[in-house]
């Protein structure tokens, strides 16, 4: 689609006017984009490693990483996904280095009712209920868990997708991976998610 | 309800458990959303997959995010500063 080509080419990129600038030798300049972005990675590190000194060490990493690199940014991409690019790897480095969270695939059989018992009847009162009055510290701890013990590939679509509000294609483009492919992996990842929830519901 | 009715009913559920999610992001066509709608007026079951689904990715959505403590903001600038200050500059 040409309108959408034409979007692509020339994003409203708030970076672009600072990166230019930092690349044309004003290197002080690089600490405003680090503080633009400090909290957002600081978060993603802790959703994706769910540890402190982790998400600290991939914070560092990825503004590290992004100087080094930066005259190579090319302008048509927006920053903030070459900069989550650039993150992730660091984060997918970091898992496999640690043994923690094993790689397994889910299949979306394992999300359906295994019998009569546990299709249903009702709606659940907790998927009708306002968010303000259900996200509380607690729950944020049980989706926190749930997320970190996702298989490191559904776990990186969940967070990109439904906590860092990337689009599908964004996420493709991120992971090099199909759209398609994000799709399958962020329905299971739901869905695992949803069966944390179910559970922790049920037994409340 | 007889037998092939059942059945009938069984797949079409089946159907919509691998679409829910590509019908919350609104990913479908209008055909294949509105067969979703009038499969989920009438079957609780599906129904309450959709809506927990929805209520999931709505949780997801709201999590809070946390400040950076301040130690590591400061280790991060002083890590900065460092780099900046062995650049060549122009």
């Amino acid at each position: 689609m040409p309108a959408n080509k034409k979007k692509r080419k020339s994003p409203k990129d708030k970076d672009v006017e600072l990166i230019r600038s930092i690349n044309a030798g004003d290197l002080d300049l690089y600490y405003d984009l680090v503080k633009r972005y400090e909290q957002k990675l600081y978060n993603f590190g802790l959703r994706m490693c769910g540890d402190s000194q982790d998400a600290e060490d991939l914070v560092q990493d990825t503004f590290l990483n992004v100087f080094k690199y930066l005259q190579g940014f090319r302008y048509e991409t927006k920053f903030k996904n070459w900069l989550y690019r650039v993150a992730t790897s660091a984060c997918i480095k970091k898992r496999r280095k640690s043994k923690f969270a094993p790689d397994r695939e889910l299949s979306l059989e394992e999300f359906l009712p295994q019998n009569e018992a546990e299709i249903p009847k009702e709606l659940p009162s907790w998927a009708m209920m306002p968010l303000d009055k259900l996200l509380n510290r607690e729950l944020q701890e049980i989706i926190q868990q749930a997320i970190l013990d996702l298989p490191e590939k559904y776990r990186l679509i969940m967070v990109l997708r439904d906590m860092e509000g990337f689009t599908t294609a964004e996420t493709a483009e991120m992971l090099n991976i199909t759209p398609a492919n994000v799709k399958i992996r962020l329905h299971r990842g739901r869905l695992y998610l949803r069966d944390k929830l179910k559970d922790y519901f049920n037994n409340d | 309800m007889t037998e092939k009715d059942h059945h009938h009913h069984d797949h079409a559920c089946l159907e919509m458990f691998k679409m829910l999610s590509d019908y919350i992001d609104n990913d479908l066509d209008e055909l294949t959303c509105k067969d979703i709608e009038r499969h989920a007026a009438e079957c609780v079951a599906c129904k309450a997959c959709l809506e927990t689904l929805k209520q999931t990715i709505n949780l997801c959505k709201g999590s809070t995010t946390r400040s950076v403590p301040d130690d590591v903001s400061r280790r991060l600038k002083a890590t900065i500063q460092g780099l900046l200050e062995n650049q060549p500059r122009l």
